[in-house]
């Protein structure tokens, strides 16, 4: 079992940072790894066991994930992978926001376990934790940061 | 019951600030507001169950509490207040660190529940989240932040 774990820092309040990440249908408007989401079967992305179906950009490839735990009071989100051009199994990941007080900052954590069935650890591993989780983090910090 | 939550960025890496944090009978060597502190009983710091004992800067008051967790794996330990010149009863709260992998830092909380026995629950509730664990977090920082 490979198992990522990627945190930051990000200057904005918690709730104007979940606000942005926890609508499942809602990663192409700001991850610039992804195109195209809907949620299947008409179900809203707030509802548990619902699928998202969403494109890689630049035409790498769908995946489907289906949303497994949503909280507004934990600002946590788990979910894990349908289908994907990734080659792990038994991936489940789960994104967890913490209020900084000090600051009135917001701690994100990401992270994920799956186990890797073909080609390197290492590239899958960076493929999620730089490529998807601390990818988020950055845009976040660009997006809802505080200039100064 | 009242509920209090701090939490900062300290400007080290866990391990450092968990071998700060971990060592129950440390108060003194880096929270500015403690003077003294020893283990009753002649029990390791790093037991269970073990009781420390310790005073204030301010007017030497006496505090006893009791380690009830500690865990190396989730960097947090919890522990609750035997005696305290604080009005305060059923006083429970943890630390808990997280690493941020982004800049090698670390994430620290520091919680409390209790019922306040006397006087404005609010203002019980700033003393300790503001004077004890924001004064704590802004003396690991002193003390251990990367230059």
């Amino acid at each position: 079992m490979t198992k990522v774990f990627v945190s930051a820092v990000i200057d904005a309040p918690i709730g104007a940072v979940w606000a942005r990440m926890r609508d499942f249908n809602g990663l192409p408007d700001w991850h610039p790894r992804f195109s195209r989401s809907h949620i299947e079967d008409g179900l809203r992305s707030d509802t548990i066991g619902c699928v998202r179906n969403f494109d890689i950009a630049g035409g790498a490839g769908t995946i489907r994930e289906r949303l497994l735990t949503l909280s507004d009071s934990e600002y946590t989100m788990t979910y894990t992978i349908l289908d994907a051009p990734l080659p792990v199994e038994n991936y489940v990941a789960t994104l967890k926001l913490y209020p900084i007080t000090v600051g009135d900052q917001t701690l994100g954590t990401w992270s994920a376990e799956f186990k890797v069935v073909r080609g390197r650890e290492d590239d899958v591993v960076d493929a999620v934790a730089n490529g998807t989780f601390g990818k988020a983090f950055d845009v976040m910090n660009e997006l809802l940061g505080r200039k100064r | 019951m009242a509920k209090v939550y701090r939490s900062a960025v300290i400007r080290a890496p866990i391990e450092t600030v968990w071998a700060a944090v971990r060592d129950f009978n440390a108060l003194p060597r880096w929270h500015p507001a403690i003077a003294t502190s020893e283990i009753e009983a002649g029990s390791a710091a790093d037991r269970v169950g073990c009781v420390r004992r310790f005073t204030r800067k301010s007017d030497g008051g006496l505090l006893r509490e009791q380690l009830l967790a500690l865990s190396d794996t989730e960097h947090a330990l919890t522990y609750n207040i035997l005696v305290s010149p604080m009005p305060v009863a059923n006083y429970v709260a943890g630390i808990r660190l997280i690493p941020i992998t982004k800049g090698n830092f670390t994430f620290a909380q520091w919680w409390a529940e209790f019922d306040v026995t006397q006087g404005p629950e609010a203002n019980t509730v700033a003393d300790i989240g503001d004077n004890v664990f924001v004064a704590g977090f802004a003396a690991l920082n002193q003390l251990l932040s990367k230059s």
